[in-house]
């Protein structure tokens, strides 16, 4: 929502909307009198490996049907078949992106296998009939928080390594604050019925590239083709025993 | 080396003497470009882009290159499955590309051997050859991002006046940049030497060194000039260029996912079978 249109009165939304806004006034702005989230982030902490440690209360409330799904479900990694990461994975995953921000339009660019997202603030429908690796992202400003409502996500992508999934019944609303000179305040609302019981929550901060000169780098993913390659110890586990992978996994390095 | 197909020089099959002495002549005139770059230039000095928020032209939106198939070959060439749709001007200035004697027989390997082409990999296409497709161009004061629908590439490029990186070496390059009036030029350093100028395999060294100029030409039009130099290929610099249109005003760029499990870049190889034998008279 643009700054100016908090001067219309009444309507309930708009209303809450400009509260924050008139609380923030400290928050930097762009050019065009937008909240400025502009620079290099990153976040500082583990959850691309397990995304529970940043979930509200440590847990991840599944349905025992997709606990049961996902414990059949393969046991290779996505990402290290070189697939882009999915949303809200993409956020955490160990690697610096940068926001740019132009008036309508707030652009990610992520390090992490040279992926972008292109958010438009303008309400419209989601896309019907098709899937994305990174989904399908609407955004809009609620006072000085960024929310970008994110469908059409697959079924592929995982939420961490540590194999938590969930289904192309994903629905994730991204909120990003800044909140202060070095950290915007990240949540992410997921919903996904098919899969989790219960709407859930993660939240974490990150932190600003504030390091003079500080740039994103290339990163490329599919030098050697194949994730497998890369990364022998992914290779899927025998069937039967499940541990025996834990057991053949120094082995497994080795070859 | 002569010139192949040259706009408006039409191909000539093998002539006697006086006659191809004649054609050798006429084709010597039609590589010169100079009509068409002094038009674009007139041009663009005509026009003055709007301007951003920020006070800078204002070359900002969703930019659609006409490319005459440089995707396959930069070079003129005829039509087939691998070399796509006929062209006969390619996009290389002069229809020609200077190799060193060396690397002109590279080239013939590289062709033979399209299943080694990089981009049939998924990897970064590399600068020129991501520009053959479709990208959203954003500007900031201090950085410019170009963000191509096609395999999910990206790149900034950084107006702040910095130096190249050393010792960095990327498919994409390291691009820095600045105004001159109207036009945006970019000082792309640091490749390393895998990427690939087309799906014919012309290719470049980890020397290469491009500088590429966007001038605005009108407001839906922006002429694309780039000039490459690499000693440890090529003999001279040389140039290229293409038109970049301007998007729909509703289209948006969608995701591109490319690398998706793909392990069958065996089956390309029989796109060579289609090759005429010479597809390429140098």
């Amino acid at each position: 929502m643009p700054k100016g249109s908090c001067g219309i009165a009444a309507l309930a939304t708009a209303a809450l909307a400009c509260l924050p806004a008139a609380a923030q006034t400290a928050a930097p702005r762009t050019a065009v009198g937008m909240p400025d989230l502009q620079g290099i982030w990153q976040a500082r902490n583990a959850a691309s490996f397990d995304v529970a440690e940043v979930a509200e209360g440590r847990e991840i409330p599944y349905r025992a049907d997709a606990l049961e799904r996902e414990q059949k479900a393969d046991r290779v990694d996505p990402v290290a078949h070189c697939a882009m990461a999915g949303v809200p994975r993409i956020t955490y995953m160990p690697f610096p992106f940068q926001i740019i921000q132009r008036p309508g339009i707030v652009v990610f660019v992520y390090e992490y296998l040279h992926q972008h997202r292109i958010v438009h603030t303008e309400p419209r429908e989601h896309l019907e009939g098709i899937d994305f690796w990174l989904g399908d992202s609407v955004g809009r400003w609620e006072g000085d928080t960024l929310a970008i409502d994110v469908t059409n996500l697959g079924d592929k992508t995982w939420l961490d390594s540590a194999r938590h999934t969930h289904s192309d019944a994903l629905h994730v609303v991204e909120r990003y604050t800044r909140t202060g000179p070095g950290t915007i305040r990240y949540e992410a609302a997921i919903e996904d019925p098919k899969t989790y019981t219960r709407p859930w929550k993660i939240a974490m901060l990150l932190h600003r590239h504030a390091e003079p000169g500080f740039e994103l780098m290339e990163q490329e993913c599919t030098e050697g083709d194949d994730g497998r390659a890369i990364h022998p110890y992914y290779r899927p586990a025998p069937k039967g025993d499940p541990l025996e992978f834990v057991r053949t996994y120094p082995k497994e390095v080795s070859k | 080396m002569r010139s192949v197909g040259h706009p408006g020089c039409g191909l000539v099959p093998r002539a006697s003497w006086p006659v191809g002495f004649a054609i050798g002549l006429l084709s010597a005139l039609c590589v010169l470009p100079a009509p068409a770059a002094a038009q674009s230039a007139a041009k663009a000095e005509a026009y003055t882009p709007p301007r951003t928020p920020e006070g800078l032209p204002d070359l900002e939106g969703i930019w659609q290159p006409r490319t005459s198939g440089a995707a396959y070959s930069i070079l003129p060439h005829p039509g087939g499955f691998f070399l796509g749709a006929e062209s006969k001007t390619g996009v290389v200035e002069g229809g020609v590309l200077p190799y060193q004697p060396w690397a002109a027989e590279q080239v013939k390997q590289l062709t033979q051997h399209m299943e080694l082409d990089p981009t049939g990999h998924c990897h970064y296409e590399g600068v020129p050859h991501a520009m053959y497709f479709g990208f959203q161009l954003f500007e900031t004061p201090k950085q410019i991002a170009i963000l191509h629908e096609n395999m999910h590439a990206w790149r900034i490029i950084y107006m702040d006046g910095s130096p190249h990186p050393k010792g960095y070496a990327a498919w994409m390059g390291d691009s820095r940049g600045y105004w001159e009036g109207s036009t945006l030029v970019v000082d792309v350093a640091d490749f390393n030497d895998k990427s690939v100028f087309d799906m014919a395999g012309h290719f470049h060294s980890d020397a290469m060194h491009v500088v590429e100029r966007f001038i605005p030409v009108d407001r839906d039009t922006i002429s694309y000039q780039i000039t490459v130099e690499d000693p440890k290929v090529f003999t001279r610099p040389w140039k290229m260029g293409f038109p970049l249109k301007r998007a729909a005003k509703d289209y948006q760029m969608l995701e591109s996912g490319c690398f998706e499990g793909e392990r069958d870049q065996a089956h390309l190889k029989e796109g060579i079978a289609t090759l005429p034998p010479d597809h390429y008279k140098q």
